[in-house]
């Protein structure tokens, strides 16, 4: 391929501004003895600034305030989800923390050091552990699938 | 002469800059608002980018009722997932980006065939671009431009949604190809070619429709 052919490739690229310096010498360079060129660069000059020049399409008033309004309350409504989200992840880990730690501290309350040593409290205490954890799981379940739900529900709202 | 165009050339850009730094700072300001739960921000930045977000959008889905729907769930949009916006990115290309998902979402589900394949139809009939084109106060000196950027527009409209795209990003919303190729996901290189072919595709159309038009 040829320079001019070269430079020919490059002229709609050189009137969107879209050529790095290398390039853009190139051109420049060229076009000083191409008139043919020159006259090109011309033409893709004159569709680049009629394309910066096109009319600009207004939405309506009422568009731009139901988008406002409707992201207000979206907004709103992802303020109120994530203040959710954190009190019931405060409130699953406090209420953890107080299981786990009330059925040892009653009984080392009750029985003493000894009572909460006794290999017999530690099997009980486990199979109530895993109760427990397999209570929790199936809430956090539940409340996963609500969750889907309605994250659901109000997409299609 | 020649010395002082090329200051005011100089200052001309200098002052360019400073109002693109200001605006940036502003809309930066205005992000970190609406993060903290200002909802003033969020007017703020509609009032901002309200023309040029619908004008994007209308260039992508050409019907001016889809294109009100997608505006809306833009903004929508914006409320979900300021929370995940990077600081570092800009904040327009992620704006365009959220934009660009919907309505490419919006065209596969209606006419899937779009994405991929140039509108055929009447040649000389007015498109709907050409429609709002000519929607543009009527001034007398503008008329012939006026005509003539109703044929650019109705010339723009008839291309496939890829390239009508990168010409709205590059050339009425003035996008650096960076932040382009952020919108569109694709490497620099892409959106240089895409950008290319579409200029091409754009002329031969304009040739083709209005032959021996001078477009001077």
């Amino acid at each position: 391929m040829s320079e001019h052919d070269e430079i020919r490739e490059l002229l709609s690229l050189a009137a969107a501004g879209a050529l790095d310096s290398g390039e853009e010498e190139r051109v420049t360079r060229h076009i000083r003895s191409c008139a043919l060129c020159s006259s090109a660069l011309d033409d893709w000059r004159l569709i680049a600034g009629g394309l910066r020049r096109l009319p600009t399409p207004q939405p309506s008033r009422g568009v731009v305030e139901r988008a406002r309004a409707m992201a207000e309350v979206r907004f709103g409504e992802e303020a109120e989800h994530r203040w959710n989200r954190n009190v019931m992840i405060f409130l699953v880990a406090f209420a953890w923390v107080l299981t786990l730690l009330s059925w040892p501290v009653v009984r080392l309350v009750s029985e003493g050091l000894q009572g909460l040593l006794d290999p017999r409290f530690n099997q009980a205490w486990i199979g109530f552990a895993t109760l427990t954890t397999l209570g929790w799981l199936g809430g956090g379940v539940a409340a996963v699938l609500l969750s889907v739900r309605q994250r659901r529900e109000r997409r299609l709202a | 002469m020649r010395l002082f165009q090329g200051v005011a050339r100089n200052t001309d850009m200098m002052g360019a800059a400073a109002i693109t730094w200001e605006g940036r700072v502003g809309v930066e300001s205005e992000v970190a608002r609406l993060r903290r739960g200002d909802l003033d921000a969020l007017s703020g930045l509609i009032a901002r980018y309200q023309n040029r977000l619908y004008r994007y959008l209308l260039r992508m889905v050409r019907q001016p009722a889809e294109a009100e729907d997608l505006f809306q769930q833009t903004w929508l949009r914006l409320a979900e997932r300021i929370r995940h916006y990077d600081s570092n990115r800009s904040f327009e290309a992620w704006l365009f980006t959220l934009a660009r998902n919907l309505a490419i979402d919006h065209l596969r589900r209606i006419r899937p065939e779009s994405l991929d394949e140039p509108v055929s139809g009447d040649a000389q009939g007015e498109t709907a671009a050409a429609r709002l084109a000519s929607n543009a106060p009527p001034v007398i000196e503008g008329i012939f431009e006026q005509e003539r950027s109703g044929r650019l527009a109705g010339a723009l409209e008839t291309l496939p949604v890829v390239y009508r795209e990168v010409l709205t990003l590059r050339f009425e919303e003035e996008m650096k190809l960076e932040e382009i190729a952020q919108v569109l996901g694709a490497p620099l290189s892409t959106v240089k070619s895409r950008l290319r072919r579409s200029l091409d595709q754009l002329r031969d159309c304009l040739e083709m429709r209005y032959p021996g038009e001078n477009w001077q």
